[in-house]
């Protein structure tokens, strides 16, 4: 039986980040994961990310799994794939499933990094072709090329729900609608935004009543809840599609933990089964270790840095690195952990958000959190855009990041300053009025959230210019018309593109600006190509 | 012959991804029909292209199933590939010639007989 200073299963962000601190020590690592490309969730994320610089913030997801494997590779790091492991036994024995054949490993330390599998809710006519999970989507689309669909409802408004339906659109899908039993958009109101201003309605308060259809999904029926969850009579509607894709959660992958007797408990606040954990990521089985998403459903970004901790704490254990060394790094890794922790979607302080205000105070948008968008008149209250007095001088930026989220890569991105995020990284960014803005952009194209526009009420009398984000293939002619569409995603009328601007450092998003009457300067935020 | 809905499926220009690696392209006979696909994606992904939905009925209720999860969890999309059952096309690479058939009944997944 061949035998490994430490055995890691899954090569997801949790799992190559655990593999590379290991490794960086100096100890010999095994990686095992089942699928065929390594990267777990992370080579489907084509979006950027948030957090800060330290997180890997503003990167896009599969580009930072690129760069993990690298890093674990220069590092010596071996990385079996198609290798299903099947269980842990005693003595940190594991089974795997390689070439239909069950091989026996044996090591001193086990990571367990299987990361989550999707929650699927069950409906008349759920199991008909055309019903998918949120990864099957983006399975599908990103890494295949493949459109799963053309007209496609999503059930669900968490993060997963609201990326994936963006991902969506820019695959060339038609989203006709976002619906969540809850009341309120779970996922982060800068994503909804991003959906509601191409114009996908928003559903709250409504579930799925069944899909239609014989033989696969030709439509589906959607219907209103009360604030009991009980079906409103009268509030059915029907939805032509031919795809629902489902986002209803995920829940820990925690079966291998309890085939090695790892203590075990039902935590809805992780998102299911997990093993109990000690602050390094220790189980009650000594030596074998859960980090990322088997040990509580969190980011990619706080994966990593769970994996670094138990990568750190396995080579102190094994002498590897000495105490003080040790300590420094738990400190380091805690600390960013903490900071990703906060605020109102935030492990630390979900049950405590009132979802009135922002921590700092403001109002929080009761219309974004219950159609995806803000109104207009909402917008001019917060620390992220210039007073109204502060506007005539020429191009100011305008920040509508209006809740709580663990990101700041705004500020990095100005060179000049204008942008703050001060103390915690989950405060509102706020805009300095003093500091002239010289429009370049970078904040519009660095924001995760794509919730940057730059606006100009100078651009001539009774024109304004607005620049907003822009990811759609293909990308407009300066020139051309289209629809100024506001955050509702209705149109205003026609504007015109005067500049689409994109580069190697903007990473695929281009900055379009365009021309509208200065009425519109503040609600349009987006252009719809004729 | 392609199906409804077809190659239109495929992603041609990807905002972000630009274009997507695929192997040359092959013949592949479904149910009998030649179809093309690219050598080495999933069955699943070439079926679709071509308009494809269901993958197998079940045994019970003779109750139509396709892609689910798409990452060879769920065995809904189980063929009958080359003359073996139970295959899982969504992780199956399409090989040149295949011949890839709708299955009807016998699966592994007993959970899915119940429903
Ligand atoms: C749509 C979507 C958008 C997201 N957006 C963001 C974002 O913007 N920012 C962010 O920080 N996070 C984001 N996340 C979350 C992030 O992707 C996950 O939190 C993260 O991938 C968890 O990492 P992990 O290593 O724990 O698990 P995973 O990435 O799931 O990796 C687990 C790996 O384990 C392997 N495995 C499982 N079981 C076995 C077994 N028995 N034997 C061998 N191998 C096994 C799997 O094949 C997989 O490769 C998003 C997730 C989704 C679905
Ligand atoms: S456009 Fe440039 S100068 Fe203006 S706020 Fe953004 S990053 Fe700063
Ligand atoms: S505005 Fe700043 S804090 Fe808000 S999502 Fe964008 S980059 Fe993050
Ligand atoms: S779709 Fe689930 S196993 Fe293939």
């Amino acid at each position: 039986m061949k035998r490994y200073e430490l055995i890691i299963i899954g090569a997801g962000p949790a799992g190559l980040s655990a593999a590379i601190e290991a490794a960086s020590n100096g100890m010999q690592v095994m990686v095992f994961d089942e699928n065929e490309r390594p990267g777990g969730q992370l080579f489907k994320q084509i979006h950027k990310f948030f957090g800060s610089k330290e997180h890997k913030a503003k990167e896009r997801g599969f580009r930072i799994g690129e760069k993990l494997l690298k890093e674990a590779e220069g590092l010596g790091v071996e990385v079996q794939l198609k290798a299903a492991v099947m269980g842990i036994f005693d003595d940190k024995e594991i089974s795997v499933m390689l070439d239909g054949r069950v091989e026996h490993y044996r090591a001193n330390n086990i990571v367990i990094a299987t990361g989550a599998s999707e929650k699927m809710l069950p409906f008349p006519g759920w199991t008909l072709p055309g019903v998918i999970g949120a990864g099957a989507a983006q399975t599908m689309m990103n890494l295949h090329g493949l459109k799963p669909g053309s007209r496609v409802l999503m059930v669900g408004s968490g993060n997963v729900g609201l990326v994936v339906g963006y991902q969506l659109l820019q695959a060339g899908c038609k989203l006709e609608a976002v619906i969540d039993a809850a009341p309120r958009v779970g996922g982060y109101g800068v994503h909804a935004a991003k959906l509601a201003r191409t114009g996908v309605p928003f559903y709250m308060s409504h579930t799925i009543k069944e899909a239609h259809g014989d033989s696969c999904v030709k439509g589906a029926a959607i219907l209103a809840v009360d604030s009991s969850w009980q079906p409103i009579p009268g509030s059915e509607k029907y939805l032509e599609v031919d795809t629902i894709c489902m986002a209803v959660g995920l829940s820990p992958m925690s079966q291998l933990a309890r085939t090695a007797h790892c203590e075990m408990e039902n935590n809805p606040l992780k998102g299911g089964l997990v093993s109990i954990c000690n602050k390094y990521g220790e189980t009650s089985t000594p030596g074998v270790y859960a980090v990322g998403d088997v040990a509580g459903i969190e980011e990619a970004s706080s994966a990593m840095i769970q994996g670094r901790i138990a990568g750190a704490a396995i080579s102190f254990d094994k002498g590897y690195i000495n105490e003080a060394e040790f300590a420094t790094r738990y400190e380091e890794y805690q600390n960013s952990l903490m900071q990703l922790r906060e605020g109102m979607f935030g492990h630390k302080d979900k049950e405590a958000a009132d979802m009135e205000h922002t921590e700092e105070g403001y109002i929080l948008s009761q219309s974004l959190l219950s159609k995806g968008y803000m109104d207009a008149e909402e917008i001019e209250e917060y620390p992220g855009v210039y007073p109204v007095e502060q506007r005539g001088k020429g191009v100011f930026p305008v920040i509508e990041c209006t809740q709580n989220i663990p990101c700041n890569p705004c500020q990095d991105a100005c060179k000049r300053g204008c942008i703050k995020v001060s103390g915690k990284i989950t405060n509102l960014p706020s805009v300095d009025a003093s500091v002239e803005c010289t429009a370049c952009g970078m904040c519009v194209v660095s924001c995760p959230g794509q919730a940057i526009f730059l606006v100009d009420e100078t651009l001539a009398p009774g024109y304004a210019s607005v620049a907003i984000p822009y990811e759609f293939y293909p990308l407009p002619e300066p020139g051309s018309k289209g629809l100024a569409l506001d955050r509702s995603g209705t149109s205003l009328g026609e504007a015109e593109v005067l500049k689409v601007k994109s580069s190697k450092a903007m990473d695929e998003t281009a900055v379009l600006t365009m021309k509208v009457p200065v009425e519109w300067s503040m609600q349009a935020r987006f252009f719809q190509v004729y | 012959m392609l199906k409804e809905g077809s190659e239109l499926m495929r992603i041609d220009h990807h905002p972000i991804l630009k274009t997507f690696e695929k192997g040359k392209l092959v013949k592949f006979l479904y149910d009998g029909e030649v179809m093309e696909g690219y050598e080495g994606e999933p069955i699943a992904v070439a079926l679709r292209a071509n308009g494809v939905m269901i993958h197998r009925y079940t045994s019970k209720h003779n109750d139509p199933r396709g892609v689910f999860c798409a990452i060879g969890r769920c065995t809904d999309c189980v063929m009958v590939v080359d003359g073996e059952p139970n295959i899982r096309t969504c992780i199956t690479p399409l090989q040149e010639d295949m011949k890839i058939e709708t299955q009807h009944g016998i699966s592994n997944n007993k959970e899915d007989e119940s429903i």
